[in-house]
């Protein structure tokens, strides 16, 4: 009887305990602590920001270019790796712009030759006419900025913001298309974009959706 | 009177013996050993035979039956378990090591397989699952107000429309 009631005993014990253990493992917190040398720990933490769990959190430390990060083990290893990935030196990338003036015209939409590479995500907007007035293919530095000035008038200034590998895009800070009317320089708009490397972005802007005229802006970040 | 010795040889259960029930009424110490002969005797010595018990001894000889058969009743109940305490212990154990095996093994299925234990031949065949990648805004900021349209494609978003009031006609 006492024999059965121990062995009983110890058999729920280990049990017990083989199923607490890695509970216990997975839940526990753990503090690390990254400092970086080529980047800021204010935008490293906004890098890691989606990566957090529930009970995650960091902390940023000015002073020492450092970030507090707490999380659970797991999440600290994919963390880790992200911001081993974000904290290098400045990479370079090329940014290639093209402007388009888009026109409503009767009929259907004619792309000329020259734009037929983005002729799908120019005609699902409601224009039917497409002209090429400039384009550049500028190669910068993160931090580094660029700016063109195109032959029909135009100019596109901007700067190259920090990669971000999370999202594998990079920001493109400052955007600014101009246009020289009566010899001055205008200023049609400026924006901050992210864009993912090797992807084709068309940036449009007209006045109202029932504009006959729209501005359209090519885009293409690659390495 | 007969003596004690004739008594004993001749006494037998529920006797009507005149010179019997005379030694049982006046001799004590034959008294135990008719009592163990039969239980009676105690009543038959004390003149038994001649009280009446209230209700009559039809009455009486019934409640002490029902109270026998009662009593008797509850000692066979209790006596009579389907299992003993030993095999319902070793069915408590085994329930409780099937409970317990059964968690295990379900907790082990639900935890990511560790990458230590992953066998390298399982790895060349199964892909690696493709990265996600975290989606951001196409535009983070604008200069003025406006509305922003981004206009999905095929399930990605390759179009966003700035329309802003401020913007010269003839752009």
């Amino acid at each position: 009887m006492k024999r059965l009631l121990i062995a009983l005993c110890a058999f729920l014990f280990v049990t017990g305990s083989v199923m607490a253990e890695p509970q216990r493992a997975g839940q526990a917190l753990t503090v690390r602590t990254f400092t970086f040398k080529h980047k800021e720990a204010d935008k490293a933490a906004a890098a890691i920001k989606s990566l957090l769990s529930a009970n995650g959190s960091v902390t940023i430390q000015p002073s020492t270019n450092a970030l507090v990060v707490t999380d659970h083990a797991e999440n600290l290893k994919a963390i880790a790796k992200t911001l081993t990935d974000f904290d290098v030196a400045a990479q370079p990338f090329r940014l290639q712009v093209r402007i388009v003036a888009a026109s409503r015209a009767p009929g259907g939409a004619r792309v000329p030759a020259n734009l037929q590479d983005i002729k799908e995500w120019l005609t699902v907007l409601p224009y039917q006419s497409f002209e090429k007035l400039g384009d550049a293919d500028m190669q910068g530095k993160e931090g580094e900025p660029g700016l063109v000035d195109m032959a029909s008038g135009y100019r596109a200034g901007f700067k190259f913001g920090d990669y971000d590998p999370a999202s594998d895009s990079i920001k493109i800070s400052d955007l600014q298309i101009s246009k020289v009317q009566n010899d001055q320089m205008t200023s049609l708009l400026k924006t901050s974009l992210n864009l993912r490397i090797g992807q084709t972005y068309v940036l449009g802007a007209a006045r109202s959706p029932e504009s006959k005229r729209a501005l359209m802006i090519v885009l293409v970040a690659r390495r | 009177m007969i003596s004690c010795q004739t008594y004993r040889a001749s006494l037998t259960a529920g006797t009507r013996d005149a010179a019997l029930l005379e030694h049982l009424r006046t001799c004590d110490a034959c008294l135990d050993f008719s009592v163990e002969v039969d239980p009676d005797n105690f009543f038959r010595s004390i003149g038994g035979s001649d009280l009446v018990p209230p209700g009559g001894v039809d009455a009486f000889v019934g409640d002490v039956m029902r109270a026998v058969q009662v009593r008797g009743k509850e000692t066979s109940m209790a006596a009579h378990h389907p299992l003993s305490w030993r095999q319902r212990l070793a069915i408590a154990a085994t329930v409780a090591a099937g409970v317990t095996g059964a968690t295990i093994f379900w907790q082990h299925e639900r935890q990511p397989s560790a990458p230590v234990a992953a066998p390298i031949a399982r790895a060349a065949v199964v892909p690696a699952p493709a990265k996600v990648l975290a989606t951001k805004p196409i535009v983070e900021t604008y200069s003025r107000n406006a509305t922003i349209v981004e206009v999905p494609s095929e399930g990605k978003v390759n179009v966003v429309m700035i329309f802003d009031e401020k913007l010269p006609a003839d752009l």
